[in-house]
């Protein structure tokens, strides 16, 4: 028998909830297969490819087997989503589909959020829990807790081989630490454990030090048409990449709450505040030599910290592209022209930083 | 743009700006406070502490009608601000930052105190912020949680059952960030808040939604539309963000018992009517005129839109033993009714009937992303209740791209070939 799964949205849903209920996590991820019976139900141009593909398995049947499916209302098109397969199911537009469960996790900073948010986490722990019948205790989420602790420990190994002195391209480092999220701890930190022994063997990369910002990918289709270039990727924004362990969760005696509090303040998203990332972004800068900018087509969000940043990257000297490609879309010839001009000028300034 | 029509439009828009300049003034000479707010905050608040508010939808549509937009929708561009990014909420901002650009209407926002969003599409507190920033002023967010549940014909459970329309941890949150709200304001304009003005407040917010539900069956009901959608709006607008004033509640009286005496006359916006259209969206701000472009050649009027009609149905609040409670209520699903399944399709269509709608011009908007979500429900359910549907691709506050006279041609193809056939 197949071990029980919930599909969620976003990784803003927290592992520690979803296994401490007895289920594992699915990750929906974006792909550049066609959508066809989505795309007559949700507007072009607003939803990205993730939720498109979602709602797609969602309507042709290929989710029924999830036990539920979990969306965070950590953007605003992952709550519509919610709504809009809640409304497929009202009006019958498919009867194959499992509960649907909004994660209201909100990230503002109000007074109020701390004791709203580790409520929405107990109501999703609940929810889960009558789902599989298991009742988990403050004692197996602390466990699970641990767990997914000590796989955040092994990634933030992964992501040393990144910086400063990177020695794996995003590429392929990207996967090892987006499969985070899905695998289980203890086979994530073998899998890592493996990685890194091999990588400490390599040579150091040469080439410019590549920073991905803009809309968070969950792929590394645009890792590899940056290092098509001969820069390395060396850090991503979102929770997919160098965003995927953060720090630990507290162990403490209030769980819940200290689950609710790390996917507030680390779940990156349309949502989270833009000083948060700002402050992210800064820090970074220091350790690339330029930066690439990913706004898609659907953005709304991320483009309106486009003048800032680049004032800051330009006050830097610091070469930078912003691409407006799909993310799971063959670059334009131009934007491949922008990327190689960009990794010159950085290459440039790199030989001349080291003389 | 067409005449007006009806005397209470004219002195609503000779309101608004008297009371804009009166705000520079208080402003700029007497150094009081004021806020910039979201359409969907609570106004009553800020009023009930003296801090006056503009909202900033209105705003943008003044800058949009007075045909300043493009300028500042030029220098965002040319800022770096791609054109997928949402120029609705944000050309105010725009006019702030970007101020060497054009030539504001009325002398231009004076700084607010405070700014203050609630938090629905995401991009709001992005664009907050920044004009927050460009003020060097202070900002609020009220959070918007999302809705679990919507149960069915939220315009009737509002006035009486709104305690079963919101659930009760969202309605929590709203009630204790208003709260925090209302401290704010407190220590802004250094008066005390008092929970029975509020209570009195409301009921008088009542009061005049119950006169626009008077206009709106009126409208609906009348043998022709007595008054234009876009004179309604003009109305609704200007006393809207004063609701519950003196002047908000003489004003809406005279709105109706105009539109009552024009109804007794038999007086039609539209003489001669032959269709009865509904507008779906936002306003079209730059190109007014559009609302009235197929009265003579095609007798068809525009009788309806979400701005008179949400007003009774949006806001009335019945049992008002716990005042905050009833504000927060009313405050927690404003996208939810107008632009989200199933409540959003579920009322246009209940509106569409009630008004004998004949077609359904449903805006597609160009850059406002998140608000153009919920469009196919809308557009689906009105066709399957048997009502046309023309969609119409246009961005409300930027005409730099809309094609008026290709517009005007699909509409009167629309007329011809599903409306009056
Ligand atoms: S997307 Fe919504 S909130 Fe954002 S600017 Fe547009 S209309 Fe306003
Ligand atoms: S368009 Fe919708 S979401 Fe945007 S401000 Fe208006 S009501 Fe709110």
């Amino acid at each position: 028998m197949k071990e029980p799964f919930v599909v969620a949205s976003w990784p803003s849903v927290p592992v520690e909830i979803v296994r401490a209920a007895g289920f594992r996590a699915v990750f929906a991820r974006g792909a550049s297969a066609p959508t066809p019976t989505a795309d007559q139900h949700l507007e072009p141009g607003v939803f990205p490819r993730r939720l498109r593909h979602l709602v797609e398995h969602a309507l042709t049947g290929r989710l029924s087997d999830a036990a539920r499916i979990v969306i965070p209302r950590t953007s605003d098109t992952d709550y519509k989503c919610f709504l809009y397969l809640r409304e497929f199911v009202r009006s019958g537009v498919t009867s194959a589909l499992p509960p649907v469960i909004l994660f209201d996790l909100l990230q503002s900073g109000g007074a109020q959020i701390g004791g709203y948010d580790a409520a929405r986490a107990h109501a999703l722990l609940d929810a889960l829990a009558s789902a599989s019948g298991r009742k988990p205790s403050a004692d197996d989420l602390r466990q699970e807790i641990v767990r997914a602790n000590g796989a955040r420990s092994a990634a933030r190994r992964l992501v040393v081989f990144r910086r400063i002195v990177p020695r794996v391209t995003g590429t392929e480092l990207f996967p090892l630490l987006a499969a985070f999220w899905e695998l289980e701890p203890e086979r994530y930190v073998a899998a890592v454990n493996g990685a890194a022994r091999a990588f400490a063997k390599r040579p150091a990369l040469s080439g410019p030090r590549v920073l991905l910002t803009g809309v968070p990918v969950d792929g590394p289709e645009l890792h590899q048409a940056i290092e098509s270039h001969g820069a390395i990727v060396v850090a991503e924004i979102g929770p997919w990449g160098s965003g995927a362990a953060g720090d630990d969760v507290r162990v403490d005696d209030d769980p819940i709450r200290a689950v609710a509090d790390k996917y507030r303040a680390d779940a990156v998203g349309a949502r989270t505040p833009a000083a948060s990332l700002r402050r992210w972004t800064e820090r970074m800068l220091d350790d690339v030599d330029a930066v690439v900018v990913s706004l898609p087509p659907e953005d709304a969000v991320f483009g309106w910290d486009y003048p800032a940043l680049r004032d800051m990257l330009q006050a830097r000297g610091m070469p930078h592209v912003c691409l407006r490609s799909d993310q799971d879309q063959a670059l334009t010839p131009d934007e491949h022209a922008r990327l190689e001009v960009m990794v010159s000028a950085a290459s440039t300034l790199q030989e001349a930083r080291h003389g | 743009m067409a005449d007006k029509q009806l005397d209470t439009t004219t002195a609503a828009s000779a309101f608004q700006k008297q009371w804009f300049a009166d705000l520079r003034r208080r402003v700029f000479d007497e150094r009081q406070p004021y806020a910039l707010l979201q359409a969907d905050v609570p106004f009553e608040l800020f009023d009930l502490l003296e801090i006056p508010a503009v909202s900033n939808q209105w705003w943008a549509s003044i800058i949009a009608a007075k045909r300043q937009a493009p300028q500042f929708l030029g220098a965002m561009d040319a800022d770096g601000l791609h054109c997928g990014l949402c120029r609705y909420c944000s050309l105010g901002f725009a006019s702030t930052r970007y101020a060497y650009a054009g030539e504001p209407p009325w002398g231009g926002l004076p700084t607010p105190r405070l700014l203050c969003a609630r938090l629905t599409c995401d991009c709001i507190h992005r664009v907050f912020e920044l004009w927050a920033e460009a003020f060097g002023a202070e900002l609020f967010e009220i959070d918007h949680p999302g809705a679990g549940e919507l149960p069915e014909r939220w315009w009737e459970l509002g006035r009486r059952q709104w305690r079963e329309l919101v659930e009760p941890h969202r309605l929590a949150f709203l009630v204790s960030t208003l709260e925090s709200l209302v401290e704010r304001l407190e220590a802004i304009s250094g008066r005390a808040f008092d929970r029975n003005a509020l209570r009195d407040r409301l009921e008088l917010v009542n009061q005049q939604e119950e006169v626009f539900d008077d206009v709106r069956q009126l409208i609906a009901t009348a043998p022709e539309c007595p008054v234009r959608m876009t004179e309604q709006i003009t109305n609704v607008m200007a006393t809207q963000w004063v609701r519950g004033s003196d002047w908000a509640i003489a004003h809406a009286r005279a709105f109706r018992d105009e539109v009552q005496q024009r109804v007794d006359a038999g007086v039609a916006a539209c003489p001669g009517e032959r269709a009865r259209l509904m507008w779906v969206g936002a306003g079209l701000w730059h190109d007014t005129g559009f609302y009235t472009a197929f009265e003579s050649s095609h007798r068809a009027v525009f009788v309806w839109s979400m701005y008179l009609a949400f007003g009774p149905d949006g806001y009335i609040r019945y049992g008002l033993d716990d005042p905050m409670a009833a504000l927060a209520s009313r405050t927690a699903s404003f996208n939810e009714y107008l632009h989200n399944p199933p409540w959003a399709a579920e009322w246009l269509v209940h509106q569409a009937r009630a008004h004998r709608i004949d077609g359904a011009l449903v805006l597609r908007p160009r850059s406002m992303k998140p608000a153009a979500t919920g469009r196919l429900f809308i557009e689906r359910a009105l066709e399957d209740a048997g009502i046309p549907v023309l969609p119409i691709e246009a961005d409300v506050v930027d005409g730099r791209e809309w094609d008026a006279d290709a517009a005007r041609a699909d509409v009167r193809s629309f007329l011809e070939t599903r409306v009056l056939q």
